[in-house]
This record gives C-alpha cells, structure tokens and sequence, in this order.
C-alpha cells in the first residue's frame, strides 16, 4: 500500500500546485472561480430553500419526497453516466496508466487510484452544489450543521461513489462484451438500451404530468412507506436517500439509521465487487482497447475515398475546406464524441417527441406559466449541456497541434468563427426542435394562437447564440492543450464556470419573460384582451441581454487565441 | 530572407531572448546553438509567429511578422521540436490540411505529396491515423508537410530529433537542397556534427544573448584557439 500512497501524494502535491500557482493570471481566475462558484453555492442553498418552503406545504411529506427522490434518480444517473463515458478515458486512455503499468505497481493499485481520479475530478462540483442543497432543505426542516454534514459524509457522498462504481462496471463490461461480439455493435446495443430508459423516463416522469399530478395530491394521502414506495423499489439508493431524509424530518432517527446503514452497506458491497472485477479484468480490458485501435486504424481503410474526403474537389474556398473536413474527421473518429453526442440527441428527441404529446388542459395561470417555464428552462438546459460538451472543448481539442494553423497564413477570426458556426448549427438543430415541440401543446391549448410558438423560435435563436459564444469564448479563454480528452475538458474548473454563467443566463431569461407569460395566460384564461406592447421590453431585453453576453464572450475567446502558444 | 532586429521576449521579470539581431539572407543555411533553455524555441516560434515579440522585429521575405502575418507566413514554414499531428487524420490527410491551410490548388496538392511521399519513404504508412505513428514517423510527416507548399523560408527546431540514421540523411539532403534552391534556413538543433556539416553560418545563444555569429570559416578559425573541437568550442562558448 505504501507505492499506492506514494503515488497519491505526488498526484496531490500536482494538483495543488497547479491549482495554486503563484502566477498573475491563475490568481484573477482562482478569484473568479471563487466569487462564481461562491454565488452558485448561495444559490443553490436558496433555490433549495424557496423550493422546499413553497412545495412541501402544498403536497404533504410523502409527496415532497418523492419529488425529492426522483431528483436523486436524475442525479444518480448522471453521475452514473458521466463516469462511464469518462472513466473511458481516464481508465483506458490516459498516457498515466501506461506509464505506471511499466512500474513495479499492481494493477489493482492503479486501477483503483485512476477511479479515484475519475470519481473526484468528475463529481466534485456535484458535492458543493448537492451540499448546500441540502443545507437549504436542512434549514427549512430545522437540521443542526451536524446532521446536514453526517449526511452529506454517509448518505450523499456513498450514493454517488456508488453511482461510479456502477458506471465503471458497466464500462468494463463493455468492453469485455466488445472483445466478443465487435465495439459498434455492443455501443449501438448500449445506444438503443439508454433510449428506451431515456424513454421510459419521460413516459413515466414528465414535468408538467409530475406539476399536474403533485398539484392533485393532499398531504397524507399516500401510505407511509417512506417516500419512495415499498417493495425491491425501495432499494434503490435514490429512494434510500429521499427516505433518509424523510425520516429525518419526521423525526424518526432510527429509521433514519437503517436507511443510511443499508446505504453505506450497499456501497461498500459494489466497490469489494468493483475491485475484485478491477483486480481481474482492467489489465485484460486495457490491453483489448488497443486490439480496437488496431483493428479500426489499417493502411486500406485509410486508402478508400470517403464521401468526404480530402482528395474530393470542393466549392468551398481552400482553408475553409480543410478546416471543415478536419473538424468532421476528428470528431466522427472519435468514439466518445460521436457517441456522446448521439445520445444527447436521442434525449433531445425524446423530449421533443414526448412534449409534443402532452394534453396540457389544466386552465389555471400559475400552473401554466411555471409549466412552460420549466420546459422553457430544461429546453435552454439541453442547449446549455451540449454547448459545454461540444463547443467549450473546441478550442483546447486542438491541442499541442494547434501549431499547424497558428503558424499558416491564415486569419484568427477565419479559425475562431468556424468554430462558432458549427457550435450554433450544432446547438441550433436541437434547439429549434425543443422550441417548436414543447410549444405545440400550448398552441393547442391557447386555441392555436401562434405567439408563444413565436416567442420560443425567437428565444431558441439568442439562446443558442448566447451559449454557443459562452463556451466558444471562455473555452478559449481557459483553453488547455494538453489535455487530450474532451470530456475531461467540458467537465474542468473552466467549464464549470462557464455552465454556471450559463445557468445564471437562463434563469436570467426565464425571470424576464415570467411576468408577460403569466399575463398573456391570464388574459387566455379569463377571456381578457391581451397587450401586446407588454412583450415588446422583454423580447428587446432579452436580446440585448443575449447580444451583450455573446460580443463579451466572443471578444474574450477571440483575444486567447491571440496569447503566446 | 530571414531578419531579427533587436528581438526581444519577456515573460514577466524573466527575459527569455535578449536583443538578438541577425539576417539569414536567401540561399544560406542557418545554424542556431545553445544549450537547453538558453532561448532557442522561444527565438524560433517569435519567427513562426506562435510568440509575439516583447520588443523587435521579425521579418520573413520583407513582411512583418505582428504587422503583416498572413504574408509572411505565407512564405515560411515551420517544423516545431515535437512534431504534434492531428490523432484522427491519416499522414496524408494531415498534408492535405497543410497544402489547404497556404491556399494551394487541389491538383498542385496531390502532385506534391506524391513527391513528398517518395522522397521521405513513407507510403507504406502514410494512410494510416497518425495516432499510432512512432516519434520519427510524425517527424518525417512534419517535415514532408513543411515542403507542400514550397516555402521560402524554413524554420526547424531540432530536426533530427527521433530520426532514424535513413531518414536523418533524407533530412540533411533535403535541407542542403532547399538552401541551394535559394530557401533561407534556419535551423536550430543541438546535434555539432550536424552543424557543422551543412550550416554556412552559426549562431550561438546563451541566456538570450548571442554570444558568437560566424561563418563556417571564421568558426573553424575560432575553434583552433582551443583544442580544434566543435564540442569545445561550445562548451566554452557556453560556459
């Protein structure tokens, strides 16, 4: 164990000192960060807080709860998500693990410290954020400090480590099964299974049915079976958490203790299960990754002309065509990325589809208005998801080969703009798609009155610019070039910052347009004429809001590429 | 032409080139020496345009390097240290992207990396990602991809780095042959032998400063004052 502790010094120790370098310009950003993700912590504590007091007298305990651990359940899996796809890396893919399978270190040993890595890297904004959540939740229940911080250490921090432990056994059986039946037909197979759960899930759990449906619901109404109901259900750790927490609040400690005993007894059963399958498979696994790259990289597949080939004749100007053939030959050999972005268009569709469905039909202002708001916000989140994952890595994927246009006759802007079209096409697509969906149900509902179909085109537009300018220019600004793993780069301090800022953007949006929506579903509801000046300041406000967001950002990124390389 | 006047690059308090100024006209071959971290890189990618000069001028054919970039990257290329290539682009995807980045033609392209392909040898691999390229195949790309577009000036920062004895020969004629073309070279490396053998002038820098510009001739004069060894000769110039 001493090798195992000697290794995680040194990488403590180079973690540390890039984090705190002495440097002018890591000093401004270390503030920056501070102040940012400060405010987000405050946020998150008060958002929390307004939730809890406004929704659990409306639905009861039970019913809060519920909506509680089908939060947990979305944050389950995306952890459980985000480590797949990075563990893929950091397990598989990084230099490090190859350097130390040449050193006297068992594999067991790097195995373990590289899911450590992957774990932390991957979840630490998660623990701040998930902590003074439940800070908020705590002070409307009246926790003391201790009992929001025992179960943040025994509840939270094992649900999600669990959570990794999953993904990481599930990437490993991938890439077993892969060795046996060929990589795209076991990634095409995983592809389908997360789209019937992605299905699935929105079939069962939409927002507005939920909104709907807690708004039927008294207090007391459901048996108390904790909050998550009974049976094999309650296993699982979403619903253990939920009923952690509910049993808390109504003070029945020793439920509570089970709860978090069985939580704790669960995580420690899937990480003896996570290492046993470390210990026998991650050399194995990681030598069949490299079969793969074989397999894929011969000398005849690189001879066949492809449809979009650079040997092929084109129209577009010369540095335009390799610039744009580039980019589509390194993101779609890129298993990762393509995959990646794949899914996130599956979840796009999905929602889209499903939206397009709903039988909104409740006439009551407040219920309406905060259910568009909330597929407005979540439409802007999806925008605000693959913004980060695919246009904020843009600029630091270049990496150390960023040399070759840097050192050509070509102009910045001409490098720095194309990757601002293909982040707003890329964006824009998805964008449109959710606009006009989650639209279509309350068209119906105002009588096919097209203004709110207006309205969400007209947002889809600026949103789409606004985030793509967000993380073009601050992906710029904190560009890394060695970093050769693009969800590393998304999922970096930079990019936090920057999903934060574009948090605070759409919570921006949904604060201007929140006064207008209600009063024009005021006016539909109650047969009102409706004025239509009153959408005029907030259509103008959040453009320039959007347009000023957008030329900052962009001038900040533009100006990066202009720092030594 | 190649020109440095009064270059010079801080960074913070720590001044990295000092003051060099130098020509490197038409034709000549161009030798840079110094030992790690005397400002060699930092001199070379000012000239690439990767660094902008704290003070100076750097000017490649006549054109400026921060005020007119885009001519006079047009008549430079440039071979960095660590020969960097796109992982997910084959070898000849990768000098299609050059030949495209300096505005050639399509046809002129392709004629070019068939020859650049026969003279560095490297059609057996050349349609494979470069991502599992060893360090001197990415080498042999990097350098075949300077010539695609048939510079006027070339900068190259340790080429022989990684070669093999082959290709190192390949190299060294290709280079002898650009200088004789009329190509102004600049060449960085640490390898004496190779300087000595093709540069018609060096340049010795130590902590910034240029502490010896000579020829061929005049060098070989110096190095008598010691024991008639290159090696010598930098470790005292170096000293």
């Amino acid at each position: 164990m001493s090798t195992f502790f000697h290794i995680l010094k040194y990488k403590l120790l180079s973690f540390v000192k890039a984090t705190f370098d002495r440097k002018m310009v890591s000093a401004v950003r270390g503030i920056g960060s501070l102040i940012v993700f400060g405010t987000f912590a405050v946020a998150a504590f008060a958002l929390s807080f307004a939730i809890t007091r406004f929704v659990e007298p409306q639905v009861g305990l039970e019913v809060f709860h519920r909506i509680v651990s089908m939060t947990f359940f979305v944050l389950f899996v995306s952890v459980n998500m985000g480590n797949i796809i990075v563990s893929y890396a950091t397990l598989y893919k990084s230099s490090e693990v190859g350097y130390l399978f040449t050193k006297p270190v068992s594999f067991t040993q790097i195995f373990i410290l590289k899911f450590l890595d992957n774990f932390l890297y991957s979840s630490s904004t998660f623990f701040l954020l998930v902590f003074m959540a439940l800070l908020g939740y705590g002070t409307y229940f009246h926790y003391a400090l201790y009992t929001d911080l025992a179960v943040m250490f025994f509840v939270f921090m094992p649900m999600l480590f669990l959570s990794a432990c999953i993904g990481v056994l599930i990437l490993m059986s991938l890439v077993k099964v892969a060795s046996q039946f060929g990589f795209r037909k076991v990634v095409t197979g995983l592809a389908l299974l997360y789209i019937v759960i992605v299905a699935l899930f929105f079939k069962f759990s939409n927002p507005i049915t939920m909104l709907e449906g807690a708004a039927k619901f008294r207090p007391g109404s459901l048996a108390s079976s904790g909050s998550g109901g009974g049976g094999i259900m309650s296993l699982l750790p979403n619903n253990i958490a939920s009923n952690v927490l509910y049993y808390i609040s109504k003070k029945s400690p020793f439920l509570a203790f089970s709860e978090t005993a069985l939580m704790l007894l669960m995580t420690a059963m899937m990480f003896t299960v996570v290492l046993y399958v470390g210990k026998r498979f991650y050399y194995r696994t990681w030598l069949m990754t490299f079969e793969f790259q074989a397999k894929s990289n011969t000398v005849k597949s690189g001879q066949k002309v492809k449809f979009f080939d650079f040997r092929k004749p084109s129209r577009l100007p010369s540095q335009l065509e390799v610039l744009v053939k580039k980019e589509y030959f390194q993101f779609f050999r890129e298993t990762s990325q393509w995959l990646h972005l794949a899914l996130l268009l599956v979840l796009v569709f999905v929602f889209a589809i499903s939206i397009r469905n709903l039988n909104v039909t409740l006439r009551v202002t407040e219920i309406q208005t905060v259910g568009y708001l909330i597929l407005y916000a979540f439409a802007g989140f999806l925008s605000c998801s693959l913004a980060l994952r695919f246009v904020f890595p843009s600029i630091s994927m270049e990496g150390k080969t960023f040399w070759t246009q840097l050192s050509a006759p070509i102009k910045l802007r001409k490098i720095f703009f194309l990757k601002l079209a293909i982040g707003i096409v890329l964006v824009l697509l998805p964008a449109l798609l959710t606009a006009v969906f989650s639209n279509i149900p309350f068209v119906k509902m105002t009588e096919r009155r097209p203004l709110l179909m207006y309205f969400g085109v007209y947002s889809a537009f600026w949103v789409t610019l606004t985030l793509v300018s967000l993380n073009l220019g601050l992906g710029g600004f904190f560009a890394n070039y060695q970093e050769k793993n693009p969800i590393r780069v998304a999922s970096s301090q930079g990019a936090t910052l920057t999903f934060l800022v574009s948090l605070v953007y759409l919570v921006s949006l949904v604060s201007i347009v929140i006064i207008p929506l209600r009063d024009y579903f005021q006016s539909l509801f109650q047969f009102l004429p409706f004025d239509m000046s009153i959408i005029v300041a907030p259509g103008t406000t959040l453009a320039m809001l959007s347009a000023g967001l957008s030329a900052f950002a962009l001038v900040v990124g533009y100006r990066s590429l202009q720092r030594d390389f | 032409m190649i020109e440095l006047r009064n270059v010079t690059k801080k960074f913070g308090s720590f001044t990295a080139v000092d003051n060099i100024s130098l020509v490197v006209p038409a034709g000549e071959f161009f030798g840079f020496l110094g030992p790690n971290g005397a400002g060699k890189t930092t001199t070379i990618k000012m000239m690439a345009g990767l660094f902008a000069p704290t003070s100076g001028q750097i000017l490649m054919n006549g054109y400026d390097v921060v005020k007119n970039p885009i001519e006079a990257k047009s008549f430079t290329s440039y071979v960095p240290d660590q020969p960097f290539l796109y992982d997910k682009l084959t070898g000849r995807e990768f000098l299609y992207f050059i030949g495209g980045l300096y505005k050639m033609d399509k046809k002129a392209i392709a004629k070019k990396i068939e020859e650049v392909i026969e003279h560095f040898d490297i059609g057996e691999w050349v349609d494979k990602r470069t991502e599992d390229y060893s360090q001197g195949m990415r080498q042999r790309v990097t350098i075949a991809a300077a010539l695609v577009h048939e510079p006027k000036a070339f900068i190259i920062d340790e080429p022989m780095v990684g070669l093999d004895p082959k290709s190192a020969k390949i190299v060294r004629e290709t280079l002898k042959m650009m200088a004789r073309q009329g190509v102004s070279i600049f060449m960085s490396t640490h390898s004496l032998p190779t300087a000595e053998e093709l540069c018609d002038r060096v340049g010795f820098i130590k902590d910034g400063r240029l502490v010896f510009l000579g020829t061929q001739e005049s060098l070989q004069t110096y190095k008598q004052k010691f024991d008639g060894k290159f090696e010598s000769l930098f470790l005292e110039l170096t000293k």
